[in-house]
């Protein structure tokens, strides 16, 4: 696998990061990592490792629940995103979400990914019109919903729904985009349409993915952090974390041993 | 060997008990329907549904009775306290679930509670010594003089400011019901699923905007079933309003007249019905009340239950 040059700039870097949840549960343990800009990083770990608290952190997710405390910094162009004085509304617009599962709010296909947009003060109906489509060509969507755009959502199959949130993530033109978990209520059909998204973005996007599945992380990303108990056991290019890890845990989790 | 029919006898009983004191609210519903249905016969008899229904007359000399007067004044009142304790009532459900820092939280739902706790006498207590004197000395003459030259909004504040009044009577009833409401509000936000909410967080949505795209949306429903319980209880209450309403049986386009609501009337009255029409007379109004609040509450339950259905799946 030939590395690209850009794939050598750190759009994130994580120095020393620790997470309590309210009430002093410490769930992540000193992490540090750099996400790199256009990869697919991803993070796979046992359940309860930590690995979804630390996606949450760089939209700052946690920030919605009290008493959760963030400690050491994470770098996103240049400035520390768990400052006090990180402007959360344009931090989340700038690192995008996809959950779990395909949340599509009760309106329009359309108004759900004009919602974004008039969020940033988008009103001009051209100009939201121009966003809406371009987001759904960009989510692979397009060619499915062009008919119906105005018809709801729920309409949409589960897959269709989680590209449809894509859409909506993308179409605030975000610069990563985290993904908790994007097919694990998915089909295999629609599963491998995402996995096959996210291979395309990531020419203009860095791209974090949480997964249950290793054969996706195998498949999909760039770089992988196993994570164990809320600590980063090993982070490396996928292809050294798959075929030659340096931990022995590491080994033992993607051979199947436990997890 | 264990025997397979059960007989264990413990249960039995046990099963009994609770059967028998559920049941018994059954009978109790049947008996105080029974009782106003029979010692309304007489009333029922003689003055029919309709008649009944749309009469303004009250008039124990002549005999004659109706309870348009009675209805007027309660749907005003409770209508009324409710325009007035709605949106506080949102207002405070909103900041409590989701902008109050947590450590107001408590203290707040704490107060919300305790206003709910407050007997109603000492609302019309506190109606009648504190807050009819500020309504006529100082919010009614105001809203007269900002009403005056508006047409048809000043037919509502024509008259002499006494305090006790249509508006007085709402004022406290409104504020009886805020925490009733407020709390109902407060479950319906609660029931907003998180990651619902999450995802608009997750595109950059202020807390302003979540709460009214997503928390509201989704809410709508049990918030207006919450709504119908209050007024169910605001159609019932009558010592907070006996107080501060007067006994008046006329209906009256102006929120500053005195006013009858049929709770009201009922306290007054038993005790001079010195006939057998005016006393079956107040049972009938009595009917008609519980009539009407039982449609109020299957109305709350309905909406209730469609809102518990399409958001806990």
């Amino acid at each position: 696998m030939e590395v690209q040059v850009v794939a050598d700039t750190t759009e994130i870097e994580v120095k020393g990061l620790d997470f309590y949840y309210s009430g002093d549960i410490h769930a992540l343990k000193n992490i540090s990592l750099s996400i790199k800009k256009n990869n697919v990083t991803a993070l796979i770990g046992p359940s309860g490792c930590g690995k979804t608290t630390l996606l949450r952190c760089f939209n700052r997710m946690h920030d919605l629940y009290p008493h959760n405390k963030y400690a050491g910094e994470i770098i996103f162009q240049g400035s520390n995103l768990l400052s006090r004085e990180t402007d959360l509304i344009n931090l989340r617009s700038r690192i995008g979400m996809v959950f779990q599962k395909p949340i599509p709010f009760p309106m329009t296909i359309f108004d759900n990914i004009a919602y974004g947009l008039k969020l940033r003060g988008i009103s001009k109906k051209s100009e939201l019109a121009e966003k809406v489509e371009k987001a759904l060509h960009h989510a692979a969507l397009w060619d499915e919903v062009k008919d119906k755009i105005h018809a709801s959502a729920y309409e949409l199959s589960g897959g269709q729904q989680q590209r449809l949130v894509i859409a909506r993530a993308l179409a605030v033109e975000p610069e990563v985009l985290l993904f908790d978990e994007p097919t694990s209520a998915l089909d295999p059909i629609s599963t491998a349409k995402i996995e096959e998204l996210a291979g395309i973005l990531k020419n203009d996007i860095t791209i974090i993915i949480v997964t249950h599945n290793m054969q996706q992380a195998a498949r999909i990303s760039d770089w992988t952090g196993f994570m164990m108990l809320g600590e980063l056991i090993e982070f490396d290019k996928t292809d050294k974390i798959f075929t030659a890890p340096s931990e022995k845990l590491t080994e033992e989790y993607i051979t199947g041993r436990f997890g | 060997m264990l025997p397979l029919l059960k007989k264990n006898p413990v249960d039995l009983v046990f099963s009994s008990i609770t059967a028998i004191a559920s049941f018994s609210v059954i009978l109790f519903i049947i008996g105080i329907l029974y009782v106003l249905i029979s010692e309304s016969s007489l009333a029922i008899g003689k003055f029919g549904v309709i008649k009944f229904l749309t009469s303004t007359d009250w008039d124990p000399v002549k005999e004659s009775f109706g309870a348009l007067t009675n209805i007027y004044g309660t749907v005003v009142t409770t209508f009324l306290s409710l325009v007035l304790a709605i949106p506080v009532a949102i207002g405070i459900a909103i900041f409590v679930t989701e902008i109050s820092p947590n450590f107001l939280k408590g203290p707040i739902g704490a107060a919300i509670e305790l206003l709910a706790a407050i007997p109603s006498i000492i609302y019309g207590m506190w109606g009648l010594f504190t807050l009819s004197p500020i309504m006529s000395a100082y919010i009614e003459p105001f809203l007269k003089k900002i009403t005056a030259n508006i047409p048809f909004v000043s037919i509502l504040f024509q008259g002499t400011p006494m305090g006790i009044d249509i508006l007085t009577a709402s004022v406290i009833l409104s504020i009886m019901i805020i925490p009733f409401t407020a709390s109902i509000a407060r479950d319906s936000f609660n029931l907003t699923p998180a990651v619902v909410k999450e995802s608009a967080y997750a595109i950059g949505a202020t807390k302003w905007e979540v709460i009214k795209n997503v928390v509201i949306p989704y809410s709508k429903l049990g918030v207006f079933g919450g709504i119908v319980l209050s007024l169910g209880r605001a159609l019932g209450e009558t010592m907070a309003v006996a107080f501060v309403l007067g006994n008046n049986h006329r209906i009256t386009t102006s929120l500053l007249d005195a006013a009858a609501t049929i709770t009201v009337t009922l306290a007054n009255e038993f005790a001079e019905a010195d006939n057998d029409v005016y006393l079956s007379s107040l049972f009938y109004l009595a009917l008609v009340l519980f009539v009407m609040s039982f449609i109020t509450l299957a109305i709350a339950k309905f909406f209730l239950l469609k809102a518990e259905r399409k958001y806990s799946r």
